[in-house]
Parts: C-alpha cells; structure tokens; sequence
C-alpha cells in the first residue's frame, strides 16, 4: 500500500492555503454587526441579528419547523401557513417563515395550540389533494406525505367527496422534463417564484382565485429554462415529477451514490440514483460553492445518454473498414503495433471533453514515454505569453460562490447562461439581491437578466483596457470595489485569441491592482468542459491543428468527440484509436475502438472551472466489456512495451500529486497567483484586434446537445424538439 | 330533470356497502386557463384606438417610475371597454407590452378579477341580481323575465349576439331590489313587465333609463317620508334666550 | 444533533476537515475539547474531593476511569474479511446528502461509511438487486468522523474522509423585501 509521505499531506492539507469561504473578510465589509437578540425557541435560548425570521432562528437550534412553501433559496412567501408557532403573549398562533424575531420572544414550536394549527393546515391541505399517493412519482419523498403522517390528524372530517367533491385542476404541459398533476398542487408557490427570481424566465403564475384558484402558466407554454429540473425538487408534493422518470422507481428501492457531474464546467455536485446496474435519475447535491442546490437540465436529465449508444465492446475496423467487436487482447495488440511501427514524432494524442485526469495523465506518461510531446486537447487556448504555465491564465479565478458578491460583472464573450447555467444563477442572484449590474462585450443574448451591451467587438476590450474607452461600462468597472471580468474560452480559438487574452488580463489586473480588497480576483476565464482544466494542468497543450498538420500517423482520441480531427485532415494510412463511451465523432473515424466508462462507472478525477478537483464515484459498472479509462491505458503501455508504473488507482492519483497537488486534494480550491507576472509576459502581445465576439450556444436549443452522452439523450432530443416547437408558438 | 336522476342514482348507490363514487368537479363559470378559439387568439391584433392611447398615457403618469404596474386594473378596464366589454388575449398582451412586465403577471390579475370578461359576450351585459334582498323581492321573476326576452341562457350569449346575462352577487342596491345591471347602469325596482321592456329597448338600442322604476328618486322610502317631514328648523333653535343677540 | 452541527463546525477549522487525499490514513485525530459555553454553571465542589490527599485522589481516580490500552487495535486477523476486501477497497466516511426533492433533513446529521460500488444486476428470479459484494450493503452511522474513522482503521480499511460543503453563513430572510419599493427583489407577485 502506498502511502503519502507525512509531511507533504500536512502540506497539502495545512489550511492557510485554502480560506474558507465562510471566513473570507472583504477590505470594505461593514463592520460593525448589529447587536443580537436573544430568543427562546421551546425555552432553549439562541442569539440571531434582528430582522431573522422566527424558522431560521429555531432551524439555529436544531428546531425543524414543518413548512410548504418556505425556501431557504427562494422569496418569503408566507402562503401554505404550515409553519404556525405558538408566540408567547401573541394572540394567534405566527407564520414562522415570514414573523422576524423580536427581543425577548418565546416561541412554543411544541405547544398545544402549535399543534393544533399545524393539524388545522394538514385537514386543509388535504381536503383538495388527492389521496393517489400509491400512483403518485413523489410517494417516498413527498413533504406532504411525510408532513400528514408527522403532524396531521389521524382521522378524517371530509365528507364532501358525497356532495361537490374533490377540486380538480386540469394538467398543463410544460415541455418533456416535467409532468404536471396540478391537481395535487398545494398553492405553494415555489415554482412560481423559482422561475421568476432565479431563473428568470417569469411564465408562471396564479390564475383564478380562491378555490379556483390554479398554478400554470394560463396559456400552453413550455418552461423554456436550462434551469427547469429544479422546480421538481421544489415541489413538496407530485404535482410537478420528472417526464422520464415518471413511473420508473421508488425513493426506497434505489441506492444513491454521490458523485460530480461533467457535463457542464462547474462540476456540480450529484446523487446518481440507481437501480440494477442502471441509471435512474440525477439529482442535485448541496455544495454551498458551487451549484447550492441546484441543477442545470443537461446534468440532471442527460442520464438515459448513459444507456444509448454505448461502446460496450472493444472493436477492430476489418477489412472493409467496418468495426467489428473483438476482444480486448486483439484490440490492444492491434493498437500497440501501430504505435510500436509509428515514429515518436507521428505520434498524436488528442483529449477530448470529457477526459478525466487519471486517464489523461496515464496518457501523457505513455506518449511521453514514447518518445513524444504531441499530446494535445481539442480546444484551443493561446501558448504565446505565459501560455497556459501559470493557472490563473486559465481559471476561474474569482470562484463561483463569490461571483454573489461582485458589485460589477463584465462578460466578454461568454453565454454563461449556456456555458455554465449555475454560474450565471449566481450572477443572477448578485443582480437581483446586491443590485450587481453586468456589462456584455460579445452578441446580444438573454441571459435572463438586464445587462449593459457595450458591443460585439474585440476592440471594445482593448480600448477598455488602454483605458481609451469612453464608455460608461469602464467608469463603471474604475468605481467598482468588487468587479470581475469573465472571458468565454472559446473566444481565443482565433488568431486573435492570444491579443484579446492579453488585453483581458490587462484590464482585470488593471482592476485588481487598485482595489481595496487585495484579496480579490477580477480575472476568470470561463472553461467549455469539465476535461479541460485538468487537461491543462497536466500539460496537455491546446490546439491539435499545429499537430495536425505534421500528418500524424498514429493518432489516439482519449473522448476526442468534438470534431476537431476527421479523416481528412489525416494521411491516408493513419491509424486512429479511439478510446471512450459513446460512438460518436470519434468512434466513427476509428481503426480501433477501446470501450471506456462514462463518469457514472469510474472513480475519477475531473477538475472544474475553478481549479478545483472532485472525483465522481462509481455508482455503476461499466456496459459489457468496457474498462475504467485508465486500466486500458496502462493495459496498452504493458504491450507496446513502456510499462506505465502504476498498478491500482491509488498510485495513478499518487502521479497526479506529483505533476500538481491540486489535483488530489478534493474538494477544495486554491487561491490562484502570478497575475502579475502572466500581465508581464502578455505585455508583447497587445497587439490591434479588429474582430467579432460571437458565442457558439445563443438559443435554448443549442444548450442541451453538446457533448456524446447529451447527443445520445432521446431526452435531450425531445427538449430540442419542443423548444423549437415554442419558439415558433405565438406564446 | 337529468339532475334529479343523477341525485337519486347517486342516493341509492350511497346507501351501499361500497358504493361507486364519482366526485364531480368543483368548477367555475370561466375557465382559467386559455384556449385559442377563432373569437380569441393571438394572432387577432389589440392596439389601443388614438383616444384610448390618450387615456394610456394619463393613467400612467398618475403612477411613480417603477411603479407603471400599478396602472395594470386600469388599463385593462380600458382595453375591455374598447373590445366591446370583454378582454381578449392579445388586448393582455398589449397591456403587458405597455408595462412592461411579463404577459403572466397580467393573466394574474384578469383571472383573479371576476369584471375581466375572457370570453366574447354581446353589447349588453345584464347582470342580474340574485342575492337574499333581490331574491326576496322577486328577482327569480325578473330573472325569467330576461332570460325569455333575450332567449339567453345565464352565462350565455344570446342568439342574436347582442346579450349577455350573468347572474351576479349583491351589487349594493338592496334597498331598490330587485335590479340588474347593463353594462355600466343600474336599472332598480323592477318588476317584469319593466324588465321587458328594459330588453325591447335595448334590442331597438335605445337607452332605457336608469334608475329606480318605481317613481322613487333614489333609495328614499317610496311612500313617501316617515320621518324629517317638517320643515328643518332654522338656527338659533332652542338657545336659551340669554344667549341670543 | 446540535453537537454534531457543533462537531463539524469545528472539523471545519482542523486540518482533518479537506478532504484528504484518497491513498492518506494519517492518523491525526481531532481535538475533544469540550465546548466551554455548553457548560451552565460552575462543578459543584463536594467536601470529600476538596479533603483527600492527592495520592488518595490519584488512587481514586485510576479505580474509576477506564483503561486505554494504548495499543493499535487490529481486527482484520479475526474479522474474516477477505483480503481482497481489505486490501484493495476504500471506504468513503461522508455525511449523507439531503435528499434534494424534500426539505427536511431529520436522518441526516450523522456520519457514515460506505464501501466502493461493484456490480449488480438484476436477479432473473424475481427481478431483484443481487451483488456478488457483501459489504457494498454495509452502511454503519456514526455520530462523528473520528469514530468512523476508528472503526475503518480497526478493521483495516483504507479511508477518505467526504467534507460536505453544505455550510453558508445565516442570512436573515425577509417578508418586506418582496415588496420593497427600489429593489429587483421585488421581482414577482406572491
């Protein structure tokens, strides 16, 4: 067993090197913290700023207050009325969700009366929800299941099933994520006020009123959000359930595992929910700094691509160029020849998107080893200057959780609404609830809130950066304390990448200098895949189509999907390996074919945005005869004869804290440095730019197919189908 | 008839063990939701007449920036008023277009406000009372009355598209029970023959005259006064002489 | 289960509390320091404490308290587990995730371990889970780390330690800001 030598895990994990977020102090915070209040919450006292609500307070002493329609993440609405307490002195029972703490109050979350209330809101609750738990997707998981049987009555007063019955509220189609039962609707309002404050797509509302009264969008619209998924989870009881999990499982028969998710750069945090060696559904997992509770459609409804598709069998072309399944000997064997016959200097490797780091570092040691550096990722990144050496060159440099407390957000050429749904919910959040505004240099697009549009020109942000703007936006960034900068990566695929780099980081350094606060971080750059960072970090360098041109004749595709090498580009007798899960671009250009295991089958690395490393779990096992990615790469390394010296994962990741410690400390996220010196050596590279910023994903319906396991959705089909379908309804 | 069947049906079956239960719908006499008919869909065009845009402009400039939603009731009081005494989609989509707000923030209110009409309905809207005090005083009458002269049912439209009848909650004048309401008049103390020839005028649309039918002026008692029948006295009443000048 | 919110609080200022590297069973055990403020009011001194000698008390006290045997304790020799199991599995010791379709969190404020997924597929028979693993089933709670970690250790399990980041500091809600006059909180109606 190996062992990491004691004082580099001291090291790694000392923790002055990580701030925790909850620490971080701003130069120009407030102070002074108004003086606390004492309450009592069931004669336990607690101390809470004034102005806290009477649940929050309680929730301080471990007191759960039942509730419906209260959410920590979303507006007080103060609605379903299932959180009355008893006040001491108060005439009638409080809502606790919208009642703020007042000095001194005593709060009976236990009392007689607070039950009897509590009771009272279940009788009514339920005198117009069906009793169809047994059909119902919630049971299992439903608030209001859970809730009746906690603090309901245990027997029933309804007779009026005899007279006018039950209410009933017609079904509403919102799109193929989710299934609405609005007859079990409760009136809490969550999705309602989820979609109008932090997706920011305002469709849905009350109509009618008193018993009439019903939750839909009043006249037949889709959901047309990439946040969508989330108001499911919202919903405390099954009137709004997952279209393509409908009927399929119960909370209590799967297994959950706890795992990342890759599809998006932020690596939000997961549960995979299983069932005999399948995926059921994703849900969110709290991670407060980086996707809190939520969950972009791709992430969570992508899954079934896990099923389509497969590569669940080494393949080997024949004869006629058609891939044949063989075995695993005869596939390795085969490509081991190639890369035995093919000079070191012919020899290519291509990562692709969603290349985890213990795959690509196993790799880059076995091209390495072979006498070559071309190892390469399919997207671009600027070597000139620092290159990508230095890490804030390439991250996100501010960290998603702080982007809430920037006071001025600058886009460069960025759909962060596409690119990285979660983040620009953060954005979002800082506009609406610190009154952030944000600045777009790129094409006009909704991002779901209001923005300055300074143009769509590169220049723009030379002239931003020499300070020769006239522009309000670069008054306004100057007088920002907090301001950061967001430049989309796929803005430096051009020639002129390397300048618009430079001039990015000549303005956010330009900022970051003369700010109060030395602690923050103006510049990020937004990364397009989850693969990409770690990729980076290991040395793979950006840009195949240098290498390309060099008539590469062995090229191996580790997940390279994204279309950057085809057949033509290649001499007629190279031979190319494709190693990854899903038969997609890659698989269809390859001699051979290596069956590896998406991220729900492998315990692995990915490194988000930010820089920070996580791995994903297994929840599954590998399809058929597919292998963890790595475990063919160093299978391959025995027979082409440059044994790779790692024998189990441990020592692989053991490698990876050689080549960075950042990629195995989990979790966490290391403050980024050299901004200066990265400034420095871009200094020569300002040089004029004249073009467009234009952004790949601009519609909805670019967002949900962007990488193999989305292509393979019939999900995320549909989704695509049905916006389109939308967008050409008069709604 | 086929009620009292079903109600009859449904009280044998009650009296079984197991009896098959059927829960009838609890339902509204409009609909909340939107369906597109030829009548009402989007692609019909709403834009305020140059009078109404007058009238626009003022009720905005009563309400403070960023607070132009407040102005949202009125406007579509407006746009009712100019689509013939009902609210059509795209008129809500103009409001909204107007206030700038999102088109679900209107469909909000025009649900929730019973006097937001959603679906096409005729000139008159006669809008009978059937509350206690109009109902004591023969407001069932007067209800026949109407439904035979205008061959309408109630929350229909009549044949001819000319009238609608509703049958409404208290409208505030029980003193002059029973009365309908016509569009925005009030016709009182009815009796059949007067709600006749009410429906005979507004067929010839002629304007009828409001107000009470009866004789009466307003709501005073109609045979006359009981009480304050002298002459008011004047000032200086009952002051005792040594205050006077 | 305040003390555990408390309890991880502080893991969070240790060193322990990053999660540490996969391939790491440092043996660094948190500080059981008791939280002053929990403690109501002064130890009551008894006449008895304050009038023996110390070596009487000394003697006293070794009577009463427990004996720590000081050695590793090792159960991998009797447990007879595998040594496959033990040598090449890894045990992940993490806070279960609060399910994200409900908003209580009553069985979630304890720490459990769980063993590495393997394989299972359905049973022809009845349709059934079956694995071929028997510890993939074996979820054991414990009310902190240290304890998970203890028991791993004993048994010879290589460990990891899952730090949830689901801390965030108490920002008080409000009714009135729905409705606050020039502020984009005031987004929607309700």
């Amino acid at each position: 067993m190996l062992r990491q030598p004691l004082t580099r895990a001291i090291a790694l994990s000392s923790p002055s090197r990580v701030a925790p977020l909850g620490a971080r102090r701003y130069a120009d915070a407030v102070p002074a913290q108004p003086e606390k209040v004492e309450v009592f919450i069931d004669d336990k006292p607690v101390y809470v700023p004034p102005g806290t609500t009477v649940l929050q307070a309680a929730a301080q002493v471990g007191v759960e207050i039942p509730r419906f329609c209260y959410h920590e993440r979303l507006a007080v609405a103060g609605n379903c009325r299932m959180c009355l307490v008893e006040v001491e002195k108060s005439p009638k029972p409080v809502a606790a969700c919208a009642m703020p703490v007042m000095k001194g109050m005593r709060v009976k979350t236990d009392s007689d009366l607070t039950k009897k209330a509590r009771e009272g809101v279940m009788e009514f609750l339920l005198v117009n929800h069906p009793l169809d738990c047994p059909i119902c997707d919630q049971g299992g998981e439903c608030d209001l299941q859970d809730q009746s049987m906690a603090f309901g009555s245990d027997k029933s007063r309804f007779t009026d099933i005899h007279f006018s019955g039950k209410r009933a509220v017609e079904d509403k189609d919102v799109g193929p994520l989710i299934k609405t039962i609005m007859t079990r609707c409760i009136h809490c309002t969550r999705c309602i006020r989820f979609a109008s404050e932090v997706a920011g797509v305002d469709d849905f509302g009350t109509t009618g009123r008193g018993s009439d009264m019903q939750v839909g969008t009043y006249v037949e619209k889709m959901f047309l959000s990439e946040l969508s998924g989330n108001i499911i989870d919202l919903c405390p009881v099954g009137a709004l359930t997952s279209k393509p999990y409908s009927f399929a499982a119960r909370p209590w028969e799967t297994r959950r595992i706890d795992s990342v998710d890759v599809l998006d750069p932020l690596g939000s945090n997961i549960v995979v929910t299983t069932r005999t060696n399948e995926v059921l559904r994703i849900l969110p997992r709290t991670n407060e700094e980086i996707n809190e509770e939520w969950l972009s459609d791709k992430s969570r409804f992508a899954c079934d691509g896990l099923k389509r598709q497969r590569l669940v069998t080494p393949m080997l072309a024949d004869s006629r160029g058609n891939l044949t399944p063989v075995e695993w000997e005869d596939a390795i064997v085969a490509a081991a020849r190639a890369i035995q016959d093919c000079p070191p200097d012919k020899l290519l490797a291509v990562a692709g998107d969603l290349a985890d780091a213990e795959s690509l570092v196993a790799l880059k040691d076995l091209v390495n080893r072979l006498g070559s550096e071309n190892v390469y990722t399919e997207r671009d990144f600027p070597l000139e200057g620092s290159g990508t050496d230095l890490r804030s060159s390439y991250l996100l440099n501010t960290k998603i959780a702080n982007v809430e407390d920037a006071d001025f957000v600058l886009l460069i050429g960025t759909n962060v609404r596409f690119e990285a749904p979660l983040l620009n919910a953060r954005i979002r959040k800082a506009f609406i609830h610190k009154e952030t505004d944000v600045a777009v240099i790129g094409p006009k697009i909704d991002l779901t809130y209001d923005y300055l549009h300074v143009g769509d020109s590169a220049s723009v942000v030379k002239d931003l950066a020499t300070g020769s703007s006239s522009h309000e936006v670069l008054k306004r960034l100057d007088a920002a304390k907090r301001p950061i900068v967001i430049l989309g990566a796929d803005q430096l695929k051009t020639q002129e990448g390397s300048a618009l780099l430079a001039y990015t980081q000549e303005l956010a350094l330009r900022l970051q200098d003369k700010l109060q606060d030395k602690n923050w971080k103006v510049l990020n750059v937004l990364q397009r895949s989850a693969g990409a960072v770690a990729a980076l970090d290991l040395g793979y360098r950006p840009g195949v189509a240098t290498a390309l041109a060099a008539q590469p004749r062995v090229v191996f595709l580790l997940g390279a999907d994204g279309g950057v090498v085809t057949r033509e580009q290649l001499p007629k007798d190279a031979f190319v390996i494709y190693q990854g899960h899903h038969g997609d671009v890659g698989a269809s250009i390859a001699d051979v074919v290596f069956a590896g295991a998406a991220y729900t089958e492998k315990r692995a690395t990915y490194v988000n945005a930010e820089g920070r490393a996580q791995q994903t779990l297994p929840a599954v096992s590998p399809p058929g005869r597919a292998r963890d990615d790595w475990k063919i790469i160093r299978a391959l390394s025995e027979v082409v004869g440059e044994r790779l010296p790692y024998n189990n994962l441990d020592e692989v990741r053991d490698r990876l804290g050689q080549i960075s410690p950042a990629l195995v400390s989990y979790g966490e996220v290391q403050d980024n440095n050299y901004f200066a010196q990265a400034r420095a050596l871009s200094k020569s590279l300002q040089k004029p730019v004249s073009g467009t910023l234009d952004v790949q994903l601009k519609q909805l319906e670019d967002f949900f197919m962007t990488d193999p396991i989305s292509r393979a959705s019939p999900t995320m089909a549909k989704c695509v189908q049905a916006v389109i379908k939308q967008k050409s309804s008069v709604y | 008839m086929l009620s009292s069947l079903r109600s009859g049906v449904l009280s044998t079956w009650r009296t079984s063990a197991r009896a098959l239960q059927t829960s009838s719908a609890l339902q509204h006499d409009s609909l909340f939701v939107h369906r597109d008919t030829p009548e009402d869909n989007p692609n019909i065009p709403f834009e305020f007449s140059p009078a109404n845009q007058k009238r626009v402009e003022a009720l905005l400039a009563i309400y403070p920036e960023g607070h132009k939603r407040g102005a949202m009731i009125p406007l579509l009081d407006l746009a009712q008023r100019q689509n013939g005494g009902w609210l059509p989609i795209s008129a809500m989509h103009k409001v909204a277009e107007v206030l700038n707000v999102p088109r679900m923030r209107v469909y909000e209110v025009a649900t929730f406000y019973t006097m937001f009409i959603r679906r096409p309905i005729g000139k008159y809207h006669l809008q009978v009372c059937t509350t206690t005090p109009c109902w004591l005083r023969g407001s069932d009458a007067i209800l026949k009355a109407i439904k035979d002269a205008t061959g309408c049912e109630v929350g229909g439209n009549s044949a001819c598209g000319k009238f609608s009848i509703s049958e409404v909650e208290c409208l505030g004048a029980c003193v002059n029970a029973p009365m309908v309401q016509v569009n925005d008049d009030y016709y009182e103390d009815l009796t059949v023959d007067d709600a006749k020839e009410i429906v005979e005028k507004l067929k010839k649309d002629e304007k009828p005259k409001p107000g009470p039918r009866s004789g009466r002026f307003a709501a005073e008692p109609l045979g006359g006064l009981t009480s304050l029948t002298e002459e008011p006295t004047g000032p200086g009443y009952g002051l005792q002489d040594a205050l006077k000048s | 289960m305040l003390k555990v919110i408390a309890r991880t609080a502080n893991l969070a200022k240790t060193p322990l509390s990053r999660s540490l590297p996969a391939f790491s069973t440092c043996g660094a055990r948190l500080s059981s320091s008791a939280d002053p403020t929990s403690r109501r009011e002064a130890p009551k001194l008894e006449n008895e404490t304050v009038l023996t000698l110390p070596e009487e008390a000394h003697q006293k006290n070794a009577l009463e308290s427990n004996i720590t045997v000081p050695t590793k304790v090792d159960l991998t020799p009797v447990s007879g587990v595998p040594e496959e199991h033990i040598k090449t599995r890894r045990v992940r010791i993490y806070q279960p995730a609060k399910n994200a379709m409900q908003s209580g969190t009553n069985n979630i404020h304890h720490w459990e371990m769980e063993f590495d997924t393997r394989q299972r597929w359905e049973n022809p028979l009845m349709g059934w889970t079956s694995t071929g693993d028997p510890l993939s089933n074996m979820k054991v709670q414990f009310s902190s780390p240290d304890e998970a970690i203890e028991h791993c250790e004993k048994n010879g399990w290589t460990w990891y330690l899952d730090v949830p980041k689901t801390e965030k500091p108490l920002k008080p809600k409000s009714y009135g800001i729905n409705f606050s006059w020039n502020r984009r909180t005031r987004v929607s109606t309700k």
